[in-house]
Protein backbone atom coordinates (compact mmCIF):
# COMPACT_ATOMS: atom_id res chain seq x y z
CA UNK A 1 0.00 0.00 0.00
CA UNK A 2 1.40 3.39 -0.68
CA UNK A 3 2.60 5.39 2.27
CA UNK A 4 0.24 8.28 1.67
CA UNK A 5 -2.86 6.07 1.92
CA UNK A 6 -1.50 4.58 5.12
CA UNK A 7 -0.54 7.98 6.51
CA UNK A 8 -4.10 9.12 5.93
CA UNK A 9 -5.59 6.01 7.54
CA UNK A 10 -3.37 6.28 10.63
CA UNK A 11 -3.87 10.02 11.00
CA UNK A 12 -7.63 9.63 10.65
CA UNK A 13 -7.74 7.03 13.41
CA UNK A 14 -5.49 9.03 15.76
CA UNK A 15 -7.32 12.29 15.08
CA UNK A 16 -10.86 10.91 15.45
CA UNK A 17 -10.00 8.96 18.57
CA UNK A 18 -8.80 12.19 20.22
CA UNK A 19 -11.42 14.50 18.73
CA UNK A 20 -14.22 12.39 20.23
CA UNK A 21 -12.82 12.73 23.76
CA UNK A 22 -14.26 15.96 25.13
CA UNK A 23 -11.92 15.42 28.08
CA UNK A 24 -8.99 15.80 25.72
CA UNK A 25 -10.27 18.34 23.23
CA UNK A 26 -11.71 20.91 25.62
CA UNK A 27 -8.66 21.33 27.87
CA UNK A 28 -6.21 21.12 24.96
CA UNK A 29 -7.93 23.60 22.72
CA UNK A 30 -9.44 25.91 25.31
CA UNK A 31 -6.85 26.19 28.09
CA UNK A 32 -4.29 28.37 26.30
CA UNK A 33 -7.03 30.76 25.18
CA UNK A 34 -8.50 30.74 28.68
CA UNK A 35 -5.12 31.48 30.30
CA UNK A 36 -4.64 34.23 27.77
CA UNK A 37 -8.01 35.75 28.62
CA UNK A 38 -7.37 35.50 32.37
CA UNK A 39 -3.78 36.71 32.60
CA UNK A 40 -2.99 38.87 29.63
CA UNK A 41 -6.14 40.26 28.12
CA UNK A 42 -6.25 43.30 30.45
CA UNK A 43 -2.73 44.29 29.32
CA UNK A 44 -3.12 43.24 25.73
CA UNK A 45 -6.09 45.54 25.24
CA UNK A 46 -3.92 48.59 25.89
CA UNK A 47 -1.86 48.65 22.73
CA UNK A 48 -1.23 46.78 19.50
CA UNK A 49 2.39 46.17 20.51
CA UNK A 50 1.42 44.40 23.74
CA UNK A 51 -1.36 42.53 21.98
CA UNK A 52 0.99 41.20 19.31
CA UNK A 53 3.63 40.26 21.88
CA UNK A 54 1.32 38.38 24.25
CA UNK A 55 -0.65 36.68 21.49
CA UNK A 56 2.52 35.21 20.03
CA UNK A 57 3.60 34.08 23.50
CA UNK A 58 0.33 32.23 23.92
CA UNK A 59 0.62 30.68 20.48
CA UNK A 60 3.92 29.25 21.69
CA UNK A 61 2.18 28.02 24.86
CA UNK A 62 -0.51 26.30 22.73
CA UNK A 63 2.00 24.49 20.56
CA UNK A 64 4.24 23.41 23.42
CA UNK A 65 1.25 21.97 25.29
CA UNK A 66 0.00 19.99 22.32
CA UNK A 67 3.48 18.66 21.53
CA UNK A 68 4.16 17.55 25.10
CA UNK A 69 0.77 15.88 25.51
CA UNK A 70 0.32 14.47 22.05
CA UNK A 71 3.73 12.88 22.10
CA UNK A 72 4.72 12.57 25.74
CA UNK A 73 1.51 11.41 27.33
CA UNK A 74 0.09 9.56 24.32
CA UNK A 75 3.25 7.55 23.66
CA UNK A 76 3.74 6.71 27.34
CA UNK A 77 0.18 5.44 27.60
CA UNK A 78 -0.02 3.66 24.27
CA UNK A 79 3.28 1.89 23.96
CA UNK A 80 2.33 -0.91 26.36
CA UNK A 81 -1.15 -1.54 24.97
CA UNK A 82 -2.12 -4.68 23.07
CA UNK A 83 -3.44 -2.46 20.26
CA UNK A 84 0.11 -1.26 19.75
CA UNK A 85 1.24 -4.86 19.36
CA UNK A 86 -1.45 -5.41 16.77
CA UNK A 87 -0.34 -2.34 14.81
CA UNK A 88 3.14 -3.84 14.69
CA UNK A 89 1.79 -6.87 12.86
CA UNK A 90 0.43 -4.63 10.09
CA UNK A 91 2.39 -3.69 6.99
CA UNK A 92 3.17 -0.14 8.05
CA UNK A 93 6.55 1.45 8.70
CA UNK A 94 7.61 3.27 11.84
CA UNK A 95 8.14 6.38 9.71
CA UNK A 96 4.50 6.43 8.60
CA UNK A 97 3.33 5.87 12.16
CA UNK A 98 5.45 8.70 13.55
CA UNK A 99 4.41 10.94 10.67
CA UNK A 100 0.76 10.35 11.48
CA UNK A 101 1.45 11.46 15.06
CA UNK A 102 3.14 14.58 13.78
CA UNK A 103 0.27 15.43 11.42
CA UNK A 104 -2.25 14.90 14.23
CA UNK A 105 -0.22 17.14 16.53
CA UNK A 106 0.04 19.83 13.86
CA UNK A 107 -3.74 19.70 13.40
CA UNK A 108 -4.44 20.08 17.11
CA UNK A 109 -1.65 22.63 17.53
CA UNK A 110 -3.11 24.73 14.74
CA UNK A 111 -6.60 24.50 16.19
CA UNK A 112 -5.37 25.53 19.63
CA UNK A 113 -3.25 28.41 18.35
CA UNK A 114 -6.10 29.53 16.13
CA UNK A 115 -8.46 29.82 19.11
CA UNK A 116 -5.89 32.03 20.88
CA UNK A 117 -5.49 34.15 17.75
CA UNK A 118 -9.27 34.52 17.35
CA UNK A 119 -9.73 35.57 20.98
CA UNK A 120 -6.90 38.08 20.59
CA UNK A 121 -8.37 39.39 17.38
CA UNK A 122 -11.79 39.82 18.92
CA UNK A 123 -10.72 41.56 22.14
CA UNK A 124 -7.39 43.27 21.49
CA UNK A 125 -5.97 45.72 18.96
CA UNK A 126 -3.90 42.88 17.49
CA UNK A 127 -2.03 44.17 14.46
CA UNK A 128 -0.07 41.68 12.38
CA UNK A 129 0.29 41.81 8.61
CA UNK A 130 -0.39 38.84 6.38
CA UNK A 131 3.35 38.46 5.75
CA UNK A 132 3.93 38.42 9.49
CA UNK A 133 1.32 35.72 9.97
CA UNK A 134 3.00 33.62 7.30
CA UNK A 135 6.28 34.04 9.15
CA UNK A 136 4.58 33.09 12.43
CA UNK A 137 3.21 29.95 10.82
CA UNK A 138 6.61 28.94 9.46
CA UNK A 139 8.46 29.67 12.70
CA UNK A 140 5.76 27.95 14.74
CA UNK A 141 6.13 24.77 12.72
CA UNK A 142 9.93 24.82 12.90
CA UNK A 143 10.06 25.88 16.54
CA UNK A 144 7.67 23.08 17.47
CA UNK A 145 10.16 20.42 16.39
CA UNK A 146 12.29 20.35 19.58
CA UNK A 147 9.09 20.14 21.64
CA UNK A 148 7.89 17.19 19.64
CA UNK A 149 11.22 15.53 20.44
CA UNK A 150 10.98 16.48 24.13
CA UNK A 151 7.50 14.96 24.06
CA UNK A 152 8.75 11.74 22.50
CA UNK A 153 11.50 11.58 25.13
CA UNK A 154 8.93 11.94 27.91
CA UNK A 155 6.83 9.27 26.20
CA UNK A 156 9.59 6.71 26.23
CA UNK A 157 11.21 7.60 29.54
CA UNK A 158 8.18 7.91 31.81
CA UNK A 159 5.63 5.32 32.87
CA UNK A 160 1.98 5.64 31.79
CA UNK A 161 1.04 6.87 35.27
CA UNK A 162 3.87 9.35 35.60
CA UNK A 163 3.48 10.82 32.12
CA UNK A 164 0.54 13.17 32.81
CA UNK A 165 1.86 14.83 35.98
CA UNK A 166 5.36 14.95 34.54
CA UNK A 167 4.33 16.49 31.23
CA UNK A 168 2.07 18.96 33.06
CA UNK A 169 4.87 20.03 35.40
CA UNK A 170 7.33 20.44 32.54
CA UNK A 171 4.75 22.35 30.50
CA UNK A 172 3.76 24.78 33.25
CA UNK A 173 7.28 25.37 34.58
CA UNK A 174 8.71 25.96 31.13
CA UNK A 175 5.83 28.22 30.19
CA UNK A 176 6.22 30.32 33.31
CA UNK A 177 10.01 30.58 33.31
CA UNK A 178 10.10 30.99 29.55
CA UNK A 179 8.08 34.19 29.89
CA UNK A 180 5.02 32.95 28.03
CA UNK A 181 2.51 34.19 30.61
CA UNK A 182 4.11 37.51 31.47
CA UNK A 183 6.79 39.60 29.86
CA UNK A 184 10.23 38.12 30.70
CA UNK A 185 11.23 41.42 32.27
CA UNK A 186 8.50 40.94 34.92
CA UNK A 187 9.85 37.57 36.02
CA UNK A 188 11.76 37.29 39.32
CA UNK A 189 15.42 38.10 38.83
CA UNK A 190 16.65 34.56 39.37
CA UNK A 191 14.20 33.25 36.76
CA UNK A 192 15.18 36.03 34.37
CA UNK A 193 18.73 34.77 34.45
CA UNK A 194 17.92 31.20 33.37
CA UNK A 195 15.02 32.12 31.09
CA UNK A 196 17.06 32.75 27.91
CA UNK A 197 18.39 29.20 28.08
CA UNK A 198 14.98 27.57 28.19
CA UNK A 199 13.49 26.22 24.97
CA UNK A 200 10.13 27.90 25.60
CA UNK A 201 11.80 31.29 25.87
CA UNK A 202 13.80 30.61 22.72
CA UNK A 203 10.64 29.57 20.90
CA UNK A 204 8.97 32.81 22.03
CA UNK A 205 12.03 34.87 21.03
CA UNK A 206 11.83 33.26 17.60
CA UNK A 207 8.20 34.32 17.15
CA UNK A 208 8.82 37.75 18.69
CA UNK A 209 11.49 38.33 16.07
CA UNK A 210 8.60 38.62 13.63
CA UNK A 211 7.72 41.84 15.51
CA UNK A 212 11.22 43.17 14.94
CA UNK A 213 12.60 42.06 18.30
CA UNK A 214 16.27 41.06 18.34
CA UNK A 215 17.49 37.58 19.34
CA UNK A 216 15.78 35.50 16.66
CA UNK A 217 19.00 33.97 15.37
CA UNK A 218 20.30 33.12 18.82
CA UNK A 219 16.92 31.56 19.68
CA UNK A 220 16.91 29.46 16.51
CA UNK A 221 20.39 28.16 17.32
CA UNK A 222 19.33 27.29 20.87
CA UNK A 223 16.26 25.44 19.60
CA UNK A 224 18.42 23.51 17.14
CA UNK A 225 20.68 22.38 19.99
CA UNK A 226 17.65 21.27 22.00
CA UNK A 227 16.33 19.43 18.95
CA UNK A 228 19.56 17.49 18.49
CA UNK A 229 19.89 16.68 22.20
CA UNK A 230 16.33 15.43 22.52
CA UNK A 231 16.48 13.56 19.23
CA UNK A 232 19.26 11.51 20.81
CA UNK A 233 17.40 11.04 24.11
CA UNK A 234 14.21 10.09 22.27
CA UNK A 235 16.04 7.62 20.04
CA UNK A 236 17.71 5.93 23.02
CA UNK A 237 14.36 5.73 24.79
CA UNK A 238 12.70 4.27 21.72
CA UNK A 239 15.38 1.58 21.30
CA UNK A 240 15.23 0.74 24.97
CA UNK A 241 11.47 0.22 24.76
CA UNK A 242 11.88 -1.88 21.59
CA UNK A 243 14.44 -4.08 23.28
CA UNK A 244 12.44 -4.72 26.41
CA UNK A 245 9.06 -5.15 24.73
CA UNK A 246 9.82 -6.78 21.43
CA UNK A 247 13.13 -8.59 21.96
CA UNK B 1 5.25 -16.03 -6.21
CA UNK B 2 3.09 -19.04 -5.37
CA UNK B 3 5.65 -20.83 -3.23
CA UNK B 4 4.22 -23.88 -1.53
CA UNK B 5 5.77 -23.17 1.85
CA UNK B 6 4.52 -20.07 3.53
CA UNK B 7 6.25 -20.26 6.85
CA UNK B 8 9.26 -22.19 8.10
CA UNK B 9 10.74 -22.25 11.57
CA UNK B 10 14.03 -24.05 12.00
CA UNK B 11 15.49 -24.85 15.41
CA UNK B 12 13.90 -21.80 16.96
CA UNK B 13 14.98 -21.28 20.55
CA UNK B 14 13.81 -18.54 22.87
CA UNK B 15 14.41 -17.89 26.56
CA UNK B 16 13.19 -15.18 28.89
CA UNK B 17 16.00 -14.93 31.42
CA UNK B 18 16.27 -18.39 32.91
CA UNK B 19 12.95 -19.57 31.53
CA UNK B 20 13.21 -21.44 28.28
CA UNK B 21 10.05 -20.78 26.25
CA UNK B 22 10.99 -22.62 23.05
CA UNK B 23 13.57 -25.33 22.59
CA UNK B 24 14.75 -25.94 19.08
CA UNK B 25 11.26 -25.77 17.59
CA UNK B 26 11.02 -26.65 13.91
CA UNK B 27 7.89 -26.68 11.78
CA UNK B 28 6.53 -25.41 8.51
CA UNK B 29 3.16 -24.20 7.26
CA UNK B 30 2.30 -24.88 3.64
CA UNK B 31 -0.26 -23.31 1.35
CA UNK B 32 -3.88 -24.33 2.02
CA UNK B 33 -2.97 -25.82 5.37
CA UNK B 34 -4.83 -25.20 8.59
CA UNK B 35 -2.31 -25.83 11.31
CA UNK B 36 -3.19 -26.04 14.99
CA UNK B 37 -0.56 -25.31 17.59
CA UNK B 38 -1.90 -27.36 20.46
CA UNK B 39 -0.62 -27.27 24.00
CA UNK B 40 -1.48 -26.35 27.58
CA UNK B 41 -1.00 -22.84 28.98
CA UNK B 42 2.65 -21.97 29.19
CA UNK B 43 3.64 -24.47 26.49
CA UNK B 44 5.26 -21.78 24.37
CA UNK B 45 2.45 -21.38 21.82
CA UNK B 46 2.12 -17.65 22.20
CA UNK B 47 5.88 -17.13 22.05
CA UNK B 48 5.97 -19.16 18.83
CA UNK B 49 3.23 -16.98 17.32
CA UNK B 50 4.93 -13.78 18.45
CA UNK B 51 8.10 -14.84 16.68
CA UNK B 52 6.16 -15.71 13.53
CA UNK B 53 4.46 -12.28 13.66
CA UNK B 54 7.77 -10.47 14.14
CA UNK B 55 6.78 -9.24 17.60
CA UNK B 56 9.71 -11.09 19.11
CA UNK B 57 12.97 -12.33 17.74
CA UNK B 58 14.33 -15.82 18.31
CA UNK B 59 17.54 -16.26 20.33
CA UNK B 60 18.71 -18.72 17.70
CA UNK B 61 17.28 -20.54 14.72
CA UNK B 62 15.73 -19.32 11.49
CA UNK B 63 12.23 -18.03 10.78
CA UNK B 64 11.16 -17.38 7.20
CA UNK B 65 7.78 -15.88 6.39
CA UNK B 66 7.15 -15.87 2.63
CA UNK B 67 10.90 -16.36 2.27
CA UNK B 68 11.76 -13.30 4.29
CA UNK B 69 12.16 -12.12 7.87
CA UNK B 70 8.85 -11.61 9.71
CA UNK B 71 10.13 -8.15 10.63
CA UNK B 72 10.09 -7.14 6.98
CA UNK B 73 7.19 -4.70 6.57
CA UNK B 74 6.33 -5.87 3.05
CA UNK B 75 5.67 -9.52 3.97
CA UNK B 76 3.16 -8.45 6.58
CA UNK B 77 0.89 -7.34 3.77
CA UNK B 78 0.33 -11.06 3.22
CA UNK B 79 -0.38 -11.71 6.90
CA UNK B 80 -3.46 -11.23 9.04
CA UNK B 81 -3.43 -11.30 12.83
CA UNK B 82 -5.76 -10.50 15.72
CA UNK B 83 -5.06 -8.04 18.50
CA UNK B 84 -4.23 -10.23 21.48
CA UNK B 85 -6.79 -8.67 23.79
CA UNK B 86 -9.54 -6.30 22.91
CA UNK B 87 -8.07 -2.85 23.34
CA UNK B 88 -9.30 -0.94 20.33
CA UNK B 89 -9.20 2.85 20.20
CA UNK B 90 -12.32 3.34 22.32
CA UNK B 91 -13.83 6.25 20.46
CA UNK B 92 -13.66 4.66 17.01
CA UNK B 93 -16.63 2.89 15.49
CA UNK B 94 -16.51 -0.79 14.59
CA UNK B 95 -16.66 -0.11 10.84
CA UNK B 96 -13.93 2.53 11.12
CA UNK B 97 -11.58 0.04 12.76
CA UNK B 98 -12.26 -2.63 10.13
CA UNK B 99 -11.78 -0.08 7.33
CA UNK B 100 -8.52 1.02 8.97
CA UNK B 101 -7.17 -2.55 9.03
CA UNK B 102 -8.28 -3.12 5.42
CA UNK B 103 -6.26 -0.07 4.31
CA UNK B 104 -3.05 -2.03 4.93
CA UNK B 105 -3.77 -4.67 2.29
CA UNK B 106 -3.53 -4.74 -1.47
CA UNK B 107 -6.74 -6.69 -2.15
CA UNK B 108 -8.81 -6.53 1.00
CA UNK B 109 -12.21 -8.14 1.39
CA UNK B 110 -15.29 -5.92 1.34
CA UNK B 111 -15.68 -4.23 4.73
CA UNK B 112 -19.47 -4.56 4.79
CA UNK B 113 -19.28 -8.23 3.93
CA UNK B 114 -16.66 -8.84 6.60
CA UNK B 115 -18.82 -7.13 9.22
CA UNK B 116 -21.69 -9.38 8.14
CA UNK B 117 -19.60 -12.54 8.32
CA UNK B 118 -18.49 -11.80 11.87
CA UNK B 119 -21.92 -10.79 13.09
CA UNK B 120 -20.90 -7.15 13.47
CA UNK B 121 -23.22 -5.57 10.91
CA UNK B 122 -25.83 -4.38 13.44
CA UNK B 123 -23.17 -2.82 15.65
CA UNK B 124 -21.01 -1.34 12.90
CA UNK B 125 -21.72 2.24 14.06
CA UNK B 126 -21.08 1.53 17.71
CA UNK B 127 -17.92 2.71 19.39
CA UNK B 128 -15.38 0.05 20.14
CA UNK B 129 -15.32 1.04 23.81
CA UNK B 130 -18.97 -0.05 24.21
CA UNK B 131 -18.55 -3.60 22.90
CA UNK B 132 -19.00 -6.64 25.13
CA UNK B 133 -16.22 -9.19 25.51
CA UNK B 134 -17.62 -11.50 22.84
CA UNK B 135 -18.27 -8.64 20.41
CA UNK B 136 -14.72 -7.34 20.83
CA UNK B 137 -13.44 -10.81 20.22
CA UNK B 138 -15.39 -10.99 16.93
CA UNK B 139 -14.07 -7.59 15.89
CA UNK B 140 -10.53 -8.78 16.61
CA UNK B 141 -11.11 -11.82 14.39
CA UNK B 142 -12.61 -9.67 11.63
CA UNK B 143 -9.37 -7.68 11.55
CA UNK B 144 -7.38 -10.82 10.82
CA UNK B 145 -9.67 -11.77 7.92
CA UNK B 146 -10.51 -8.39 6.33
CA UNK B 147 -7.24 -8.09 4.42
CA UNK B 148 -7.89 -11.47 2.78
CA UNK B 149 -4.23 -12.33 3.42
CA UNK B 150 -2.46 -15.56 2.50
CA UNK B 151 -1.64 -16.45 6.09
CA UNK B 152 -3.94 -15.83 9.02
CA UNK B 153 -2.50 -16.22 12.50
CA UNK B 154 -4.95 -16.60 15.37
CA UNK B 155 -4.11 -16.84 19.05
CA UNK B 156 -6.77 -18.81 20.93
CA UNK B 157 -9.43 -17.73 18.40
CA UNK B 158 -12.43 -19.24 20.15
CA UNK B 159 -11.68 -18.21 23.72
CA UNK B 160 -14.40 -15.85 24.86
CA UNK B 161 -16.79 -16.76 22.04
CA UNK B 162 -20.28 -18.12 22.59
CA UNK B 163 -21.29 -21.41 20.98
CA UNK B 164 -22.92 -19.76 17.96
CA UNK B 165 -19.92 -17.50 17.20
CA UNK B 166 -17.57 -20.40 17.67
CA UNK B 167 -19.50 -22.50 15.16
CA UNK B 168 -19.50 -19.61 12.69
CA UNK B 169 -15.76 -19.10 13.06
CA UNK B 170 -15.15 -22.79 12.49
CA UNK B 171 -17.16 -22.54 9.26
CA UNK B 172 -15.19 -19.50 8.13
CA UNK B 173 -11.92 -21.25 8.78
CA UNK B 174 -13.00 -24.40 6.95
CA UNK B 175 -14.35 -22.47 3.95
CA UNK B 176 -11.31 -20.26 3.57
CA UNK B 177 -9.49 -22.17 0.81
CA UNK B 178 -8.10 -20.42 -2.25
CA UNK B 179 -4.47 -20.96 -1.36
CA UNK B 180 -4.86 -19.47 2.08
CA UNK B 181 -3.39 -20.88 5.25
CA UNK B 182 -4.19 -20.57 8.92
CA UNK B 183 -2.00 -21.05 11.93
CA UNK B 184 -3.88 -21.01 15.23
CA UNK B 185 -3.21 -21.89 18.83
CA UNK B 186 -5.62 -23.73 21.05
CA UNK B 187 -5.60 -25.78 24.19
CA UNK B 188 -8.62 -27.82 23.16
CA UNK B 189 -7.85 -31.15 21.58
CA UNK B 190 -11.37 -31.24 20.07
CA UNK B 191 -10.93 -27.89 18.40
CA UNK B 192 -7.62 -28.87 16.89
CA UNK B 193 -9.08 -32.13 15.61
CA UNK B 194 -12.22 -30.50 14.24
CA UNK B 195 -10.48 -27.74 12.31
CA UNK B 196 -6.87 -28.48 11.53
CA UNK B 197 -5.43 -30.32 8.58
CA UNK B 198 -2.30 -30.71 10.66
CA UNK B 199 -1.64 -30.56 14.37
CA UNK B 200 1.52 -29.53 16.14
CA UNK B 201 1.59 -30.50 19.79
CA UNK B 202 3.91 -28.43 21.95
CA UNK B 203 4.67 -28.62 25.61
CA UNK B 204 7.53 -27.15 27.58
CA UNK B 205 8.68 -25.37 24.43
CA UNK B 206 9.26 -28.62 22.55
CA UNK B 207 7.45 -30.10 19.61
CA UNK B 208 5.97 -33.43 20.69
CA UNK B 209 3.94 -34.26 17.63
CA UNK B 210 3.59 -32.99 14.07
CA UNK B 211 1.10 -34.73 11.82
CA UNK B 212 -2.44 -35.19 10.60
CA UNK B 213 -5.29 -35.24 13.11
CA UNK B 214 -6.03 -38.93 12.35
CA UNK B 215 -2.48 -39.77 13.28
CA UNK B 216 -2.81 -37.98 16.58
CA UNK B 217 -6.10 -39.76 17.19
CA UNK B 218 -4.44 -43.08 16.59
CA UNK B 219 -1.66 -42.20 18.96
CA UNK B 220 -3.81 -40.90 21.79
CA UNK B 221 -7.17 -42.17 20.65
CA UNK B 222 -8.08 -44.42 23.55
CA UNK B 223 -11.00 -43.85 25.88
CA UNK B 224 -11.37 -43.73 29.59
CA UNK B 225 -14.12 -45.95 30.93
CA UNK B 226 -15.43 -45.05 34.39
CA UNK B 227 -18.15 -46.63 36.49
CA UNK B 228 -19.12 -47.45 40.04
CA UNK B 229 -18.34 -51.10 40.55
CA UNK B 230 -19.10 -53.35 43.48
CA UNK B 231 -15.89 -52.22 45.19
CA UNK B 232 -16.31 -48.50 44.46
CA UNK B 233 -15.34 -46.23 41.55
CA UNK B 234 -13.31 -47.75 38.70
CA UNK B 235 -11.45 -45.84 36.00
CA UNK B 236 -9.72 -47.67 33.17
CA UNK B 237 -7.93 -46.45 30.05
CA UNK B 238 -8.57 -48.60 27.02
CA UNK B 239 -7.83 -48.51 23.30
CA UNK B 240 -11.24 -49.92 22.40
CA UNK B 241 -14.03 -48.77 24.73
CA UNK B 242 -16.72 -50.63 22.77
CA UNK B 243 -14.99 -53.99 23.19
CA UNK B 244 -14.32 -53.26 26.83
CA UNK B 245 -17.96 -52.48 27.64
CA UNK B 246 -19.10 -55.53 25.68
CA UNK B 247 -16.80 -57.71 27.75
CA UNK B 248 -18.07 -56.13 30.96
CA UNK B 249 -21.64 -57.00 30.04
CA UNK B 250 -20.70 -60.50 28.88
CA UNK B 251 -18.79 -61.21 32.10
CA UNK B 252 -21.63 -59.89 34.25
CA UNK B 253 -19.55 -57.17 35.93
CA UNK B 254 -21.73 -55.11 38.23
CA UNK B 255 -21.65 -51.43 37.27
CA UNK B 256 -23.60 -48.20 37.50
CA UNK B 257 -23.03 -44.61 36.35
CA UNK B 258 -21.10 -45.77 33.30
CA UNK B 259 -19.16 -43.02 31.56
CA UNK B 260 -16.91 -43.15 28.52
CA UNK B 261 -14.71 -40.12 28.00
CA UNK B 262 -12.13 -39.05 25.50
CA UNK B 263 -8.75 -38.70 27.13
CA UNK B 264 -8.07 -35.20 28.29
CA UNK B 265 -5.32 -33.18 26.71
CA UNK B 266 -3.20 -33.93 29.75
CA UNK B 267 -3.62 -37.65 29.18
CA UNK B 268 -2.82 -37.17 25.51
CA UNK B 269 0.41 -35.47 26.54
CA UNK B 270 1.25 -38.30 28.85
CA UNK B 271 0.83 -40.67 25.93
CA UNK B 272 2.96 -38.48 23.67
CA UNK B 273 5.72 -37.94 26.17
CA UNK B 274 5.59 -41.58 27.17
CA UNK B 275 4.63 -41.19 30.79
CA UNK B 276 4.33 -38.69 33.62
CA UNK B 277 7.01 -36.09 33.58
Amino acid sequence: MNSLTLLRAHTRVAFLDLLRWPGYVVPTVAFPAMFFALFDLPFARRSAAVADFTTLAFIVFSIVGVALYQFGVAIAQERGRPWERYLRTLAVSTTVRFSSRIVTAVLFGTMTALVVALVARAFTPLDLSFAQWLCVLLYALAGGVPFVLIGISIGYWTSPRAAVPFATAVNLLLAYAGGLWMPPSDLPEFVQRISPYLPTRQFADLLWSVLGNPGGGRAAAGLAIYAVAFAVIAAIGYRRDERTRYA
Amino acid sequence: MMESTILTCENVTKSYGDVCALQSLSFAVGRDEIVALLGPNGAGKTTALEIVLGLRSADSGRVKLFGSSPRNVAVRRRLGATPQESSFPEMLRVDEIVTFAAAHYTHPADVGETLQRFGLAEMSKRRAGTLSGGESRRLALALAFVGDPELIVLDEPTSGLDVESRRRLWELVRDLGGGRSILFTTHYLEEAQALATRILVVDGGRLLFDGAPQLLRERVGGRRVQYIGSNGPVSIATADADAYVRSMVRDGVAFSDLEIARPSLEEAFLTLTGGPR
